[in-house]
Formats: C-alpha cells, sequence, structure tokens
C-alpha cells in the first residue's frame, strides 16, 4: 500500500496508485473524471480529480474514488438507510423531513411491512421513521420517496419501520457513514472498522445496565435507545449520545475513544 | 514574505466555507458556498443543463455598491468557466457564493477595487472546495501595483494603490495557464509582460518544469509560492478529517 494520495481538482491520478488487476474494467467514482490527452502521436487518457480529498482504492471492486470533506449536507441517495422525521399525514403519503433544510420527502402510507388500509401504522407528527430512499427523482423540485419495506420481498430488512422511544442525536454525515460501516462488517479487528471502537466498547461497559439500540441514519442522525436499562435508562442514552458528539467534534485515536466512554460513563455514575 | 493565513470550514450550517487572510493587503475576507442548492423562480431558462452560479460580495460595514458588483461579475465569469456544472446533482441548481470582508482597510467609494480580487478569488476557491463543489482546476491569484517609476509592489495596501499609476490582478490555473488578467491605469505592453513574469513567479514560484511534467516549487523573494500554500491549507484539511483512515493505513 502506498502512502495516502491528497489530491484538488486538475491534479491526475499517478497510474500506480490505481488497482493492478487487469481483469474487469476500472470503476471510477466520485469526485473523479476521464479525460483524454489530445496528442499528436498517441492519444491517451488522464483520470483527474474534481473534488479535493483522499483517494480510496478497492482492489476487490477495481474501483477508485475520492473520499471528499466529511461534514457535507446530505443530499439523499437511492438506497441510502435514513432517520425521518414525520411532518404531516396526507391520504396517501406520509410527509417527512430528512434534513430540516430540505425539502420534505414522501413515505407511503402502505409502504410498511404487511401493511393494508386496514392495519397501517398511524404515525403522528414529530414519530421518528427508520427508512430507505426509494428514489430521489430528476432534475430541479423533484420529491424524495422512502420506503420501510424492500419492494421485492414485502420484509422490513435491517429494521425499517417506526422507531418507538429513545433519542435522537445529531452527528456530522461524515461520521454517520463512518457509524454504518463500522456496524455492517462486524469483523474482530483490535482497532475497530473505520477507526470506531467506541460502540464495541459502549456495548461491553453497558451490559449489565441492559444494553442498548442504535439505529444511524445516513443523514446524520443517531438514534439511541435503552429500553431495558430500567433506572439506568436515560442516563445511558444520554451517555450514549455524549461519547458521539464528543468524537465527532474531536479526532479520537481507539485508545482515547476507549478512556472517552470510562470517563463518561464514570461521570455520568452508571455502574459497568 | 509572510503567507497567507487560512482556515476552511469555520462556519457549521454551510456546506463549505474558509477564512482567508492577507498580510501584505490586511484583507479578511469570510466566504461560504452553498451547493446544490434550489434556486427561487426558473434562473435555468437559458442553460437548462448547467449550473447557475452566483456571487454576492458584502462589505463589513457600508451597504454594497458599484464597486462589489463589478468584481462579482468578475470572480462570477471566472468561477462559472471552472465550476463543472454539469456534473450529477448540479444541473439547473445553483451554487452561492458569498464573501464578506470582515477586516481590513475599507475600500472607500470610487477607490480600485483590483486590491481586494485576489483574496475574494481565493476566499472562494477554499470555500468551494471545502463544499466539494466539482472543479476543473484550482487557481491562485495575485495583484502587483507599478508606480511612477516603474517599481512593482506585491500586493499593495489601500494607500500604496492609490498612488500607483497601474494596477494589474492575475490569476493562474494549477497548470499555470494564465485565468484572468484585469489592469488598471495606463500602462504599455513591457510593463504588463514584466508584471506577468512576477505574478507567474508569486503564484508558481520561479518554475522549474521537470521532464516529466512535474513542478517544482522553490523558495525565493517572494516566500512560499501561493499555489503551495493554499494547496497546503487544503491538505491539511483533509490529513485532520481523515486521520483515522490515514493513521490505519
Amino acid at each position: 500500500m502506498a502512502s495516502p494520495l491528497i489530491l484538488l481538482p486538475g491534479d491526475e491520478v499517478p497510474s500506480e496508485y490505481l488497482p493492478s488487476s487487469n481483469s474487469a474494467p476500472l470503476r471510477l467514482g466520485a469526485g473523479l473524471r476521464l479525460l483524454s490527452q489530445p496528442s499528436a502521436i498517441s492519444p491517451s487518457h488522464v483520470i483527474s480529480a474534481t473534488q479535493p480529498g483522499l483517494l480510496s482504492t478497492d482492489n476487490k471492486r477495481n474501483a477508485v474514488s475520492i473520499l471528499s470533506t466529511p461534514n457535507r449536507r446530505y443530499v439523499p441517495t437511492p438506497g441510502d438507510l435514513v432517520i425521518a422525521q414525520i411532518h404531516h399525514s396526507s391520504p396517501d403519503y406520509f410527509h417527512c423531513m430528512i434534513t430540516p433544510q430540505a425539502p420534505q420527502a414522501l413515505l407511503g402510507q402502505l409502504s410498511f411491512e404487511g401493511a393494508t388500509k386496514k392495519t397501517r401504522p398511524m404515525l403522528k407528527q414529530g414519530d421518528l421513521v427508520y427508512a430507505r430512499v426509494l428514489s430521489t427523482g430528476l432534475g430541479a423540485g423533484a420529491e424524495v420517496e422512502l420506503t420501510c419495506v424492500n419492494p421485492a420481498t414485502g420484509r422490513a430488512d435491517g429494521g425499517l419501520g417506526p422507531l418507538t422511544g429513545g433519542m435522537v442525536f445529531d452527528v456530522s454525515t461524515g461520521l454517520a457513514a463512518r457509524l454504518i460501516k463500522a456496524s455492517s462488517s462486524s469483523g474482530e479487528q483490535q482497532d475497530g472498522v473505520a477507526g470506531l471502537v467506541v460502540l464495541d466498547e459502549l456495548g461491553k461497559k453497558l451490559e449489565k445496565a441492559g444494553g442498548f439500540e442504535i439505529a444511524v441514519g445516513r443523514n446524520g442522525k443517531v438514534w439511541v435507545d435503552c429500553a431495558n436499562g430500567g433506572d439506568y435508562a436515560v442516563k445511558a442514552t444520554v451517555a450514549i449520545g455524549r461519547c458521539l458528539s464528543t468524537i465527532d467534534e474531536h479526532e479520537l485515536s481507539s485508545t482515547d475513544q476507549r478512556k472517552l466512554v470510562t470517563r463518561i460513563l464514570r461521570d455520568m455514575k452508571i455502574e459497568s | 514574505m509572510v503567507g497567507p493565513t487560512a482556515s476552511l470550514t469555520p462556519l457549521s450550517r454551510a456546506d463549505g466555507s474558509a477564512s482567508y487572510q492577507c498580510p501584505s493587503t490586511g484583507s479578511n475576507i469570510l466566504g461560504s458556498v452553498n451547493a446544490p442548492i434550489e434556486l427561487p423562480g426558473r434562473r435555468d431558462a437559458l442553460k437548462p443543463e448547467d449550473a447557475t452560479v452566483e456571487v454576492f460580495v458584502k462589505p463589513g460595514t457600508a451597504p454594497g455598491g458599484v464597486g462589489e458588483r463589478y468584481v462579482e461579475g468578475i470572480i462570477k465569469n471566472m468561477l462559472g468557466k471552472l465550476i463543472l456544472g454539469r456534473e450529477k446533482g448540479y444541473a439547473r441548481r445553483g451554487v452561492v457564493i458569498t464573501l464578506a470582508i470582515v477586516g481590513g482597510e475599507s475600500v472607500a467609494r470610487g477607490d480600485s477595487y483590483l486590491t481586494l480580487l485576489p483574496a475574494l478569488l481565493h476566499t472562494s476557491l477554499l470555500a468551494l472546495l471545502s463544499a466539494s463543489v466539482p472543479l476543473s482546476m484550482t487557481y491562485s491569484a495575485t495583484v502587483l501595483a507599478v508606480d511612477a517609476s516603474g517599481e512593482i509592489t506585491r500586493e499593495p495596501s489601500v494607500k500604496e494603490a492609490a498612488a500607483a499609476v497601474s494596477l494589474h490582478v492575475f490569476a493562474f490555473s494549477s497548470n499555470g495557464h494564465l485565468l484572468l488578467n484585469e489592469s488598471e491605469g495606463p500602462f504599455d505592453f513591457e510593463t504588463w509582460e514584466k508584471v506577468h513574469q512576477r505574478a507567474l513567479a508569486i503564484c508558481h514560484g520561479t518554475v522549474a518544469r521537470s521532464s516529466d511534467g512535474d513542478v517544482a516549487m522553490a523558495e525565493d523573494v517572494d516566500g512560499q509560492p501561493l499555489e503551495g500554500a493554499l494547496r497546503e491549507a487544503m491538505e491539511e484539511k483533509i490529513q485532520q478529517d481523515y486521520s483515522w483512515k490515514i493513521d490505519a493505513a
């Protein structure tokens, strides 16, 4: 692995950084484009960056992309898991807020697991749902549509549906993406996936207090619930939220994350 | 020569922002970029496949006037060519750049606005980078004043600029191509050539191109080339944001 490469718009990607396997065609991800260099003798192609960021390569998929600044505003893309809040309800749709500054997204009244006209969930204003972005439409003023079931199977895969109880914390979209990555790949690594050990550590420490449930939305929202916590439920929820927002603000190494968890749990007087 | 100081993403609510301070002119600019956003009304009728770039320059203390509209036009024209408005999600949407002059000597009515132009350009570049707006290239800019005896002053203050015979603003792309050339006052071709050479040296250092096209950035009387200073500011920010990934590798 060569040293990490940071590119600015207009920089060319050196060929030694590209994945070397020649069998599959190279996939270009976000922030890169292919330019042809007109030359009289041999016209050649260069891959140049359009966004500033860290070059990331995936040898398995033969893909290369640019990781850009992590604190961006959330822009919905089909397939993303988000935590949305119901704004109001109309005969066919729930109108949901994904981010406060974006136009409202639509969630069908019947796009829940096993929902029919008679058994659909009655969601009120302010209720939370864990949903997947179904489509974003084309062009300006297009409506974003959400769904709480997998349209192919009719099942709510991955805990989609209304979120009851608990509390939502705001984090940056970058940290949300890291949390999703860390929770989706459950490999036992010493340093954790994507540099995050905080959830594993909290899980270990809070086991005695009843454990916790967590849902991470790409739109920078984290829902935490400690329903089994008994007396500690509120304290533990707040402690988890504090851990996440501190990690969001300061870049912490895995040892520092462990120390932070211990300190916050002690400050909140939660036995572990 | 002390280099400029820049910080990225000082504002948390904007999509991208930057603050930039130029030590010699003393100008201090705070810039924010919001993109892609839905524009009110239909301003896309002329170019339906492209993004609309809007630039606003706000003076710190006075209401905006003719001078601000003038530089807004220059910045908008230049950035409109650099921003890749046909990328996914940008067509028919807006890229709004707001530049606030928060410090430094204020430009009085009727004074030249060219002294502020490089700082405004640098701030908008850094803010665009921080918002990850797709760009075809980066650039650096500088302003030079030529006085009656033909002496060139780099980045003059408002007083020096008022005493100068001609003022020149140059912007160079990251490949070293001339992007912008704004001049004010009487001058001849010979002066322009001299000023152009000096500006290129300030932005890119005394260019020593090796055979493989790499540009070696050398330090000389002008200190670190501006191109390098801007790049360093951006790289530092990315290093910081991705330290979890870079350290693990």
